[in-house]
């Protein structure tokens, strides 16, 4: 599976911008996370490839197809997990899961859905009412659903949201393993998530794409723009990103990112989350 | 498409509201059978074609409110947020509306026919006798195309805004206390309670003038149009 996106933009009806100029390639097997704050235009761009959406301009290829020309095509080796969803809560579970994959034209749908079942461990919750579900429950219900089939695409946004920590180290890897042999989409915040599985990020900001590489290219770029320092008045200078500020019995521990580092803060390495927040401080700056 | 159908189908029967528009739907009929029918309409028998179909046509309403309550089923917020999911599957659109349709469609006409069994029930019980192939031509030209309007024009309005789904369940209330045209007569049961008083005959048999016959067929049509139709843009 290859997706090329080509100056993809998308304007709301409001008005409101949402990709401006948007190019990216994605190719298989990869996991790509795509990252970026809240209204950056990820769930748009997810929206647009799923074709739920259509674009202002731009064209959105898959296979070299155009896939506001191919929809079906495309939707029938899609699995997408969207960020807000519902579920029919008349249903079970395995009902639900029978119902999807019959929308989806599975031939040996009995199979699909015990393999779904199973990659989510909903095994137990197989008879149970969707009403009678946790949200966590929930959430893997969705994640059952768009993994049915197996399809070679899988578009994911947000899929940890909701789910306990252990759950969310046994989604990544998941997706990791599901990754090794199609291309699979996943939109966080949880920069953990991402920095553990992906093999390639893409920052989008603003509708654009500020960076598009790997964990350490992005860390790499934050190089001497780390440091720690005690809690100082001067903290407060222009430019001075704090990202973590620890109460120790020595005082006020703070960590901070910036282009230029004062005197008194000690350079650290960079981890995934200051890169991240350097990339976006800076480009806030600009 | 025939498991969708099922599963469609056990959503909208396997519930309490189901449950409850049959409750509603019993008691209203027997009141009406036990305080209206039971007496005969026009100088008919009760148990005549003419009583039947004044009785359905008195259950319409009910009738409505049901078909456009199985409608809320696919247009309520929840089941929007549902579409998320199922517009990413690669069923075309039509066709799966059109099984949901079916599927609301069938849930509709076993609410009618709960309706007839109930009348045909009470003709068994007070008079010993129920003719079933003369209960026909009056329950399809009275219900099916109440029932087919009702899910087409709620399905449209539904598309629009779901509150006027809420809002047109009010419509057969309306007809009923509205002085409708002669053609319209089964909407507000005129045709039943006037008809057979102008043909002169103390038993008439059962008859459907032209004019109604072409506005039931123009609401069936309508209904039928409505329901396969898709509106909206991505």
């Amino acid at each position: 599976m290859e997706i090329s996106i080509r100056d993809l933009c998308m304007t709301y009806p409001n008005g409101k911008r949402a990709l401006n100029g948007l190019s990216l390639e994605l190719n298989a097997p990869s996991l790509v996370g795509l990252l970026g704050p809240n209204g950056a235009g990820k769930s748009t761009l997810m929206k647009l490839l799923v074709t739920a959406l259509t674009p202002s301009s731009g064209t959105i290829l898959a296979d070299g197809r155009a896939v506001a020309k191919t929809e079906r095509a495309l939707k029938s080796q899609l699995g997408y997990l969207p960020q807000e969803f519902g579920l029919f809560d008349e249903l079970t579970v395995a009902q639900f899961l029978d119902y999807m994959a019959a929308l989806k034209g599975l031939r040996d749908s009995k199979t699909a859905v015990r393999k779904a079942i199973g990659a989510v461990g909903l095994e137990e919750k197989k008879k149970t009412r969707i009403r009678a579900l946790s949200g966590g429950q929930r959430q893997r219900t969705g994640i059952a659903q768009a993994l049915l089939g197996d399809p070679p695409l899988l578009i994911l946004d947000e899929p940890t949201v909701g789910l306990d920590p252990e759950e969310r180290i046994r989604f990544r890897n998941l997706f990791s393993q599901t990754a090794q042999d199609r291309l699979v989409l996943l939109s966080t915040h949880i920069i953990e998530d991402v920095q553990s599985v992906c093999d390639r990020l893409v920052v989008i900001d603003r509708g654009r794409i500020l960076f598009s590489g790997t964990a350490e290219q992005l860390i790499r770029n934050a190089a001497g723009h780390v440091g720690v320092f005690w809690e100082h008045d001067t903290a407060r200078e222009r430019g001075l990103h704090i990202t973590a500020r620890v109460n120790t019995s020595r005082g006020v521990r703070c960590r901070a990112v910036a282009d230029e580092l004062p005197d008194y803060a000690e350079p650290d390495e960079p981890t995934l989350e200051d890169a991240y927040l350097y990339l976006i401080s800076g480009e806030a700056h600009r | 498409m025939g498991k969708i159908f099922i599963y469609e189908c056990k959503r909208l029967l396997c519930n309490k509201f189901f449950f409850g528009i049959l409750l509603i739907l019993l008691f209203y009929g027997r009141q009406v059978l036990n305080d209206i029918t039971i007496m005969g309409v026009s100088h008919t028998a009760p148990f005549s074609a003419w009583s039947f179909g004044d009785y359905l046509s008195r259950m319409i309403p009910v009738l409505w409110i049901a078909t456009l309550l199985f409608l809320t089923f696919f247009t309520s917020p929840a089941a929007r947020r549902v579409s998320v999911l199922t517009d990413a599957a690669p069923m075309p659109p039509r066709r799966y509306e059109a099984v949901r349709c079916c599927a609301a469609l069938a849930a509709s006409v076993l609410t009618a026919l709960v309706c007839i069994a109930e009348a045909a029930v009470f003709y068994g019980v007070y008079f010993g006798r129920c003719d079933i192939g003369s209960l026909t031509a009056p329950a399809l030209v009275t219900a099916l195309p109440a029932i087919m309007f009702a899910l087409g024009s709620g399905r449209f309005l539904g598309q629009i805004n779901e509150r006027l789904v809420y809002i047109w369940m009010a419509a057969p209330l309306a007809a009923a206390a509205l002085p409708l045209p002669g053609a319209m007569g089964i909407w507000n049961g005129s045709f039943f309670t006037e008809y057979p008083l102008l043909t002169g005959s103390t038993e008439p048999a059962f008859a459907v003038p032209a004019e109604i016959a072409a506005v039931q067929c123009a609401f069936l049509v309508c209904g039928a149009v409505m329901s396969v139709c898709r509106f909206g843009k991505k």
